[in-house]
């Protein structure tokens, strides 16, 4: 039985590196990531991407604590994309 | 979110036929349409598509269960000639994962693989060998890390993450009255195994992808749901979903295994990067690496009773092993929690269901959906309280059966029909078959069958009863529903009906019962159902027993709207009462006099309808697991006769009877089918049936090694079938698929029990923990040369046992 994105809320986080930080551009993806999966609401959807699922306010804050540790790392930039799913309550979304 | 309608556009592929049915109203024998062709083997299946033009795709896997890869490089494979295409991660246009429920799994793997067999790379080629030798060119450097293969370790802080989730998919608790306060005089524990069965469908994955030349494709494909596979191949692909057009192939079997993609995106992206049709098709050692499987399990259970039997409190620990992404796992990690204890009223309940990430290969829906792995754990249970008590196991089961108005653990009131004493009743009161002398009997007869192994010497009898159920439907808030078409024409002065929907035949009998649907509710004997696709709206998966309850409703709906219209048309042009009105072969009537003919009626005018049909909501679990998460509820009880040669640990299973509620016996015949293949599923998962995984890897991917039942091993089936009306379903029905999987395994294994005196807890058992060898080898071992053994390694010295 499908469940199919039904978080209240989504945000994808794509990393983009810069080649003249003092961390490598794996390293600044790499501490990204560790800080979404703190979370416990992330999963990975590519190389530098890592998607976010849950409540509005967990999703908000754990979006922003993602994009500073990867900017705190020397990312170069992140872009980010939050969707709300409508019907999530509906169908037993956080 | 789920695509109501998509634009026609004019397919790019000859459409498949639409064979016009003559015979056959609901409840009638109806011959089905697609038999005939199947068994001549002139049926077309999906492995059989063909285009002029068109390219081979072929996928590279990854050969180890769990590792990092530093890069991979395609130059060599894609200079070959004859080679089109080799894509990786980079060239995927769209979302990178799909899933399901969670898009966790990767289209082709980046910098990490997780299961054996993962795709890592795809190649176009204008031949399938060329393909395959392509992939050889395909270099991919792998760092290899161990893998976590058990779900306990999995669950531990010190396990490595495989996830950035963590390795808990899912975990659910339903708490239902208070155990902690309950008391019971007899308490009984036990832990039980399940092993990964796996779906065996004969065709293996396989479809077409067709580019438009304006960006978008058409898919040719064989799944259970053409939408859900529309909405993430679209994802993927960066396409709206109206440049994704599905139409369902010819499929060969499902049971759950075709409900997640296998390689819808990569065709499809291979189509597009070549402009040219691309044509996949797995082999059977492939399939066994495209698609999910049943999730094994461990289950620790502990029953509390009162000394006369009553049951007082049941405790569940439920840990499955999801493999390495999410498929279908959290729902069936709800399915088991809430059908944990059985049809039995529990008054008091505490059950935990734990669903985890391994290395394993990812498991997801199988016929039973959960309800399969609970039903055996519980069974054996029941057996085992019953011998504690010294009571008849069968009148234990009776004594606590679920009666209307009863409260599930999970919280909902039971609906009727919940028959579960009734149906116990009758395996109870159902003939044994005779007992046959041993000796001299014909080889097939014995256990062991032609291996002529067994003389009869050590040759025991047992019998065995189990009952399960399980819900029909989507549960626990999902909007389920479906979607029909049913157009009225006239052709060469003949009324014909048409239905359109995008429900799934994978072999069950649907399109049969769609026309029976159609001939019932607007009386035209000549019905064709079109070839299901994304053209019309989604009629959701052929899962959960659920398409005949709800496509049918659409079907019976949209007819009733079209007969509807029919009867207005009467009632303008002919001043005649709505109210007398039918419609009878070739005529509208009023009190059996002919009104008007449907030819001169309708004319070259079409009469159509559309309908999408929702079934009544169900609601999601609360944090204590309670709610009515629940459609419907099918029960069906089992008893299982078998002859085991106890020194050998050969079987042969004499008779499975069963009873089962139907509601309504839509097609007595399709339903006779569907009862017999499930309960062959049944006693291939008690005696047979296992994916062999050593450290992540299968060890028997071929149907050489992985068995299944033939003709040799089914039993004789005796049915009785209840029909007794569900008032909120059409025409009373039940869906029927799953019922008959589900407790057939336990009766089967009780019924050897019955014979051995083995406990046997583990599924599917083995001739070894028959004869009682499994965990401590025999005491005398036998001697090296003296019993064949010296060429295979001593019993006691295999790891295998």
């Amino acid at each position: 039985m499908p469940a199919y994105e039904r978080a209240e809320l989504s945000a994808e986080l794509k990393v983009l590196p810069s080649s003249e930080a003092e961390r490598s551009p794996r390293e600044q993806i790499e501490v990204a990531k560790r800080a979404a999966s703190d979370s416990g609401l992330a999963r990975e959807a590519g190389p530098e991407t890592t998607v976010l699922a849950g409540g509005r306010r967990e999703v908000l804050e754990a979006t922003m604590k993602t994009v500073e540790a990867a900017l705190d790392a020397g990312a170069h930039a992140v872009e980010v994309k939050v969707e709300a799913e409508g019907e999530s309550e509906r169908f037993g979304g956080d | 979110m789920m695509i109501q309608q998509t634009m026609p556009m004019a397919p790019t592929r000859e459409r498949p036929d639409a064979p016009v049915t003559t015979p056959g109203k609901v409840g009638d024998h109806t011959e089905r349409a697609d038999g005939v062709p199947k068994v001549k083997g002139e049926f077309e299946y999906s492995s059989d598509l063909w285009m002029d033009g068109m390219l081979w795709g072929a996928t590279l896997r990854s050969p180890h269960p769990h590792a990092n890869i530093w890069s991979i490089d395609t130059s060599e494979a894609g200079e070959m000639p004859g080679v089109h295409a080799v894509l990786t991660h980079e060239d995927v246009p769209g979302r990178k994962v799909y899933g399901m429920e969670v898009p966790d799994q990767p289209v082709l793997a980046w910098e990490r693989v997780r299961y054996q067999g993962e795709p890592v790379a795809v190649v176009a080629a204008d031949h399938p060998e060329t393909a395959r030798r392509a992939l050889e060119k395909i270099s991919v450097k792998y760092e290899i890390l161990d893998p976590l293969t058990d779900p306990e370790e999995a669950m531990k802080d010190s396990a490595p993450q495989l996830h950035l989730s963590g390795n808990v998919l899912k975990r659910i608790r339903i708490l239902h009255g208070d155990v902690g306060a309950a008391k019971a005089d007899v308490v009984v524990t036990g832990e039980y195994e399940i092993g990964m069965q796996d779906q065996a469908f004969l065709g293996p994955e396989s479809g077409l992808a067709v580019p438009d030349g304006q960006g978008g494709v058409d898919l040719y494909i064989s799944t259970q749901w053409l939408h859900i596979d529309q909405d993430q191949v679209a994802e993927s692909l960066g396409l709206n979903p109206e440049q994704v057009r599905l139409t369902l192939s010819g499929v060969g079997g499902a049971f759950g295994g075709r409900e997640d993609l296998s390689m819808q995106i990569h065709a499809c992206m291979l189509a597009l990067d070549t402009g040219r049709p691309v044509k996949m098709m797995y082999n059977r050692e492939e399939s066994f690496y495209g698609h999910v499987h049943r999730h094994p399990a461990r289950m620790r259970y502990e029953h509390g009773a009162t000394r006369d039997g009553e049951l007082v409190y049941v405790k569940a620990r439920l840990v499955f092993d999801g493999g390495a992404y999410a498929s279908s796992s959290n729902a069936v990690c709800t399915n088991a929690a809430t059908f944990a204890c059985g049809p039995y009223d529990v008054p008091n309940a505490e059950i935990e269901s734990h669903m985890l990430y391994t290395n394993n290969p990812p498991c997801g829906a199988m016929r039973g959906f959960g309800a399969v792995q609970v039903c055996f754990a519980y069974e054996t249970q029941m057996d085992r309280l019953a011998r504690e008590l010294g009571m008849d196991p069968l009148e234990l089961r009776i004594k606590n059966a679920l009666k209307p108005g009863d409260t599930f653990p999970f919280g909902q009131e039971v609906p009727p029909p919940a028959p579960v004493k009734e149906i116990l009743e009758r395996v109870k009161d159902m003939p044994l078959p005779e007992e046959e002398e041993v000796v001299g009997r014909d080889l097939r007869r014995l256990p062991g069958g032609v291996s002529n192994v067994t003389h009869g010497e050590a040759v025991k009898r047992g019998v065995g009863y189990a009952v399960g159920y399980k819900n029909i439907g989507f549960s626990a808030g999902f909007d389920d529903y479906s979607t029909a078409r049913v157009t009225l024409s006239v052709e060469d002065g003949e009324p014909l009906v048409a239905v359109h929907t995008a429900a799934a035949e994978v072999g069950q009998g649907l399109i049969t019962i769609e026309a029976q649907i159609a001939r019932t509710e607007l009386g035209v004997e000549r019905v064709a159902v079109l070839p299901a696709d994304t053209r019309i709206g989604s009629a959701g998966s052929t899962s959960a027993s659920r398409q005949t309850y709800v496509t049918g409703a659409a079907v019976k709906q949209a007819c009733e709207a079209v007969r509807e219209r029919v009867f207005e048309k009467v009632s303008d042009e002919f001043r005649e009462s709505g109210g007398d009105l039918a419609i009878e072969g070739r005529n509208v009537v009023s009190g059996g006099r002919v009104v008007v003919s449907l030819a001169e009626l309708v004319g070259a005018e079409e009469i159509e309808e559309t309908v999408e049909f929702h079934h009544s909501e169900t609601k999601p679990l609360d944090e204590n697991g309670q709610g009515n998460a629940h459609l419907q509820f099918a029960f069906a009880a089992h008893r299982a006769v078998v002859e085991v040669d106890t020194e050998l640990g050969l079987v042969r299973v004499v008779e499975v009877a069963t009873a089962q509620d139907v509601g309504k016996a839509m097609n007595p015949q399709a339903l006779e089918g569907q009862i017999e293949g499930g309960i062959a599923q049944g006693l291939g998962l008690a005696l047979l049936e296992e994916i062999q995984i050593k450290e992540g890897k299968i060890q028997n991917a071929s149907f050489t090694d992985y068995l299944i039942p033939t003709t040799l091993d089914m039993p004789a089936v005796r049915m009785d079938i209840l029909e007794l009306a569900d008032p909120e379903a059409p025409y009373g029905l039940k869906g029927v698929g799953e019922p008959p999987t589900i407790a057939s395994t336990p009766a089967i294994v009780a019924a050897l029990r019955d014979a051995t005196g083995q406990e046997l807890t583990r599924v599917p058992v083995k001739p070894e923990q028959i004869v009682g060898i499994a965990e401590k080898p025999p005491s005398k071992p036998p001697q090296p040369g003296s019993s064949g053994y010296s060429g295979i390694g001593r019993l006691d010295e295999r790891e295998e046992h």
